[in-house]
């Protein structure tokens, strides 16, 4: 019986059913960010690994499939980059620009402020990303020498304090444009940022996915200039 | 459907062999995103498979990084000593780049020579 433990069938489903359980008590909530159903789920599942003694490296092995889907998921970005190629082309002096800016902002500040702190360099690494996508802040911090898990948790983070901050911000600053908001979100707080959009404004949801798309391009085109120069 | 899946998984596989050609920091599944942009602006006609399958893959993004969070198992000690650090460089960087992308966005589009104040 105790063999089941080292059978990808059962860390998956038990993956599987406590985030099942985790995304109806995020629903229930109005899918508000403290409720994500990532950040409910992973304690519960260390937890379980504590518990049942499962080393980590055994269950990312139980469990890789899930993983793997990230990067068709990724290249799916392709969809609505092309899907709003009129919005690009007609705001395309705008978009260059804040997305430019933007990005630079993410990746100085975040890495600065990290290093003044005497992180070491493999934090830093996965710091860096902080702005992109969950996915791609795990493959890039990965290729910058960093930690999947950390860049994970960071990206999370970033995006729960982006959705919970940006009405108020973007109000006390007066910027009432919503697809500057929108846009912003998207480059700042990634999928987090696009979905509390989504609540708030349909113009701006649909630049927030496109900030969201946008970003994650230029910022891992960014630091891997960086990586080469280094 | 399956067609849709396998432009994505190709997408994907010369991202990939791109990446260990060139020998480029950039991740594959990144190049071949913007190999698939390419493809879409070269063979241009509807796509409705790909869209349901891409919709359904951002929708259910969550889910796939749960393996990777749980690995935060294995950080405990960095996290216990650059926690703060960690949390104050996440949120400081998230407020500034929100706002800094705004402004420049507005103050663009204000400046942009065609006008395009009137959302389309």
């Amino acid at each position: 019986m105790s063999e089941l433990l080292t059978t990808p069938i059962f860390w998956l489903s038990i993956t599987v059913a406590v985030f099942a359980v985790a995304d109806m008590i995020s629903r229930r909530s109005r899918r508000h960010p403290l409720c994500h159903p990532v950040l409910l789920s992973t304690p519960v599942l260390i937890g379980c690994l504590l518990v049942t003694h499962t080393s980590y490296p055994h269950y990312a092995r139980a469990t890789e499939m899930l993983g793997f889907l990230l990067g068709p998921a990724v290249v799916g970005l392709a969809v609505p980059i092309w899907a709003q190629r009129g919005v690009i082309r007609r705001l395309g002096y705008p978009i260059a620009l804040a997305l430019g800016c933007g990005a630079v902002t993410a990746i100085v500040s975040a890495v600065g402020i990290l290093w003044l702190f005497g992180a070491p360099s493999a934090m830093l690494a996965s710091m860096a990303p902080r702005a992109t996508t969950t996915p791609v802040a795990m493959a890039m911090a990965t290729q910058l020498g960093g930690v999947p898990a950390l860049a994970a948790v960071i990206v999370l983070f970033a995006g729960v304090v982006g959705a919970m901050t940006a009405t108020p911000l973007f109000n006390a600053m007066g910027i009432r444009d919503y697809r500057a908001r929108g846009f912003a979100i998207g480059v700042s707080a990634h999928g987090f940022g696009a979905a509390r959009a989504f609540q708030v404004d349909g113009t701006a949801g649909a630049f927030a996915g496109l900030g969201m798309a946008l970003n994650a391009v230029t910022t891992a085109t960014l630091l891997s200039a960086v990586a080469l120069l280094l | 459907m399956i067609a849709a899946i396998g432009l994505l998984l190709l997408c994907q596989l010369a991202g990939e062999i791109i990446h260990r050609l060139s020998g480029a920091p950039l991740p594959g599944s990144v190049i071949g995103m913007v190999l698939l942009v390419g493809w879409l602006a070269l063979v241009r006609r509807p796509r409705p498979m790909l869209d349901a399958l891409t919709s359904w893959l951002t929708a259910h993004l969550s889910i796939m990084f749960v393996p990777a969070a749980v690995g935060l198992i294995e950080q405990g000690p960095a996290l216990s000593r650059y926690g703060v650090g960690l949390a104050v460089a996440a949120a400081v960087s998230t407020l500034l780049t929100m706002a800094v992308t705004a402004v420049v966005f507005a103050w663009a589009v204000k400046r942009s020579p065609r006008h395009p104040e009137v959302e389309a």
